[in-house]
């Protein structure tokens, strides 16, 4: 189990590096691109459409940073065993960490990306609090169980029916995206459909990490959504990657 | 099944009625709709029909022992090893293996060409089985064993393709396995560097590691093995001296192509006096 972490922690090493390796904007990248996105979201919504909420470039950020993280390790993360064949059918050893990898580094992008936020909150005359330092770690952990519970359970399935990828392609960037208030706040979300928006556990989720960053408010009872999804897709993703791991090797 | 239970401290690997099939046509067309489709009947017979690669193989392999198997292309030969390393789980029977495996059945598994051969070498060491630590700790072995000099700290994409093999070989061999399963990887580096990669796998062998070499190379079985088996068609078929076993196949070998050969001999002599 401990080489399994340590492999874990090896391949998100490497992941991190290559992606910077012989690139003149190095790390930045990963800065550049939500920013940028931010950016036009904020001149089409806010100057276009003119969506009225307050400090809406605080709130936009605050829900596309986590949401990427999300977004990026499904898609990249779902076919990691698949195309990881040649290694699956020649070395013996804990495979999960192939997509766990995946999500570990977009995971730590996204912690990288966070003092980004801080100085644009600063700027803004938000303060962040001590309700920072319990609320980060357990907003980490729990939406790092959720996506890697998800991304083992489509992983695993994948490797017998590729069209999965594709599926989660569409369905996250698509249909999950507008469907969770990531470009736009709960709060102008008529109260009928409330309820229905927060079964979404990226949406509790999100509006989580909003309610932090803006109000220094820690996470309550209102997460319970992403909790339980987070725990069900972190067994059903075990469960299934353990069911179907042994005919990996045979089937890719 | 593969099970820890039942050890017999003397066997490293026990095979009961083991056998593996593939289902050849599940592989390709089951992930295409439209041909599952159009051809709905013979898909669904199709995807039935198994492909047996191991049939009721029932096998000992001696702590301390060097077995070596041989036999024709497709025969199930590099089927044994994998479901011996654990990469494929057998269809039905029983897997016993008592210690730590290292498979060698592609050299360089893993390496990664955008990185340097230093850090390839501690994923690679890793991902066969040590802890960070052990990798680490023998790493400067790894390195000294590879002779790639300053080439270690230059990405992997520079090596030549000996470079490559010659450090998969060397991370591989210092993985410390009590049991060390080869498929066809000897032959690599110059002649030289193979002259060191049969010592060192003397030495393990000295050490009391168990070894299962998988070969073509009829002239090294009898140098590195203590017993011979011969797989064809999925079951072992002959078994003995690595002296005998390879005698055996060969002079039956030999014998097939003889006959061929007269039987072209034949045909040439009906054609000529035909018109």
């Amino acid at each position: 189990m401990r080489r399994a972490w340590e492999l874990l922690y090896l391949l998100t090493f490497r992941e991190l590096k290559l992606r910077y390796q012989d690139t003149v904007f190095g790390f930045l990248w990963s800065l550049i691109r939500p920013l940028l996105q931010g950016a036009v979201l904020f001149v089409v919504l806010r100057k276009f459409i003119r969506i009225d909420v307050p400090d809406y470039h605080l709130v936009l950020l605050a829900g596309l940073f986590p949401w990427t993280w999300f977004q990026v390790s499904l898609v990249l993360g779902v076919g990691s065993f698949a195309a990881n064949g040649a290694l699956i059918k020649k070395v013996y050893f804990p495979r999960f960490v192939l997509p766990l990898a995946t999500v570990m580094n977009n995971g730590v992008q996204y912690t990288l990306s966070v003092p980004v936020l801080v100085l644009l909150l600063l700027a803004s005359g938000y303060t962040p609090n001590w309700a920072w330092l319990i609320g980060i770690p357990y907003l980490l952990l729990v939406e790092a169980v959720l996506i890697m519970g998800v991304v083992l359970l489509i992983a695993s399935l994948d490797v017998y029916f590729r069209d999965l990828e594709h599926l989660t392609d569409v369905f996250v960037g698509l249909i999950w995206f507008y469907l969770t208030p990531v470009i736009y706040p709960l709060s102008i979300v008529p109260a009928r459909y409330h309820d229905w928006v927060l079964l979404n556990p990226m949406a509790s989720l999100i509006e989580g990490w909003r309610d932090l960053f803006l109000h220094n408010q820690l996470p309550g009872a209102d997460m319970w959504p992403a909790l339980v999804f987070a725990a069900g897709a972190a067994a059903l993703g075990s469960m299934s990657f353990r069911g179907l791991q042994g005919g990996f090797a045979d089937a890719l | 099944m593969r099970s820890e239970r039942g050890r017999d401290l003397d066997v490293a690997i026990a095979f009961d009625d083991v056998s593996k099939h593939y289902s050849l046509s599940l592989q390709k067309e089951a992930t295409d709709i439209k041909t599952a489709l159009l051809h709905l009947p013979k898909f669904l017979s199709n995807a039935r029909r198994p492909f047996v690669a191991l049939d009721n193989v029932t096998l000992r392999v001696r702590r301390g022992e060097s077995l070596g198997i041989i036999g024709p292309n497709g025969s199930g030969k590099s089927t044994t090893l994998r479901v011996m390393a654990g990469i494929a789980p057998p269809t039905s029977g029983t897997v016993a293996v008592n210690g730590r495996v290292s498979a060698l059945l592609e050299l360089g598994s893993g390496f990664h060409p955008r990185i340097s051969g230093r850090e390839n070498a501690v994923l690679n060491a890793v991902l066969l089985g040590l802890t960070l630590r052990e990798a680490r700790d023998v790493l400067p072995q790894i390195i000294e064993f590879s002779e790639l000099g300053d080439f270690i700290d230059q990405p992997m994409r520079t090596y030549s393709s000996g470079m490559f093999f010659r450090l998969g070989f060397a991370v591989a061999v210092h993985v410390q396995p009590e049991i060390l399963l080869i498929d066809e990887v000897l032959a690599v580096g110059d002649a030289e560097f193979q002259k060191k990669c049969m010592d060192h796998i003397h030495g393990l062998r000295k050490q009391g590691v168990t070894l299962v070499l998988v070969t073509h190379d009829m002239m090294n079985l009898p140098m590195f093995c203590d017993r011979g088996i011969l797989i064809e068609h999925g079951q072992i078929t002959d078994e003995g001296t690595p002296q005998q076993v390879v005698h055996n196949y060969l002079s039956r070998v030999e014998k097939l192509l003889a006959l061929r050969v007269e039987e072209r001999e034949r045909l040439k002599v009906a054609q000529g006096a035909a018109p």
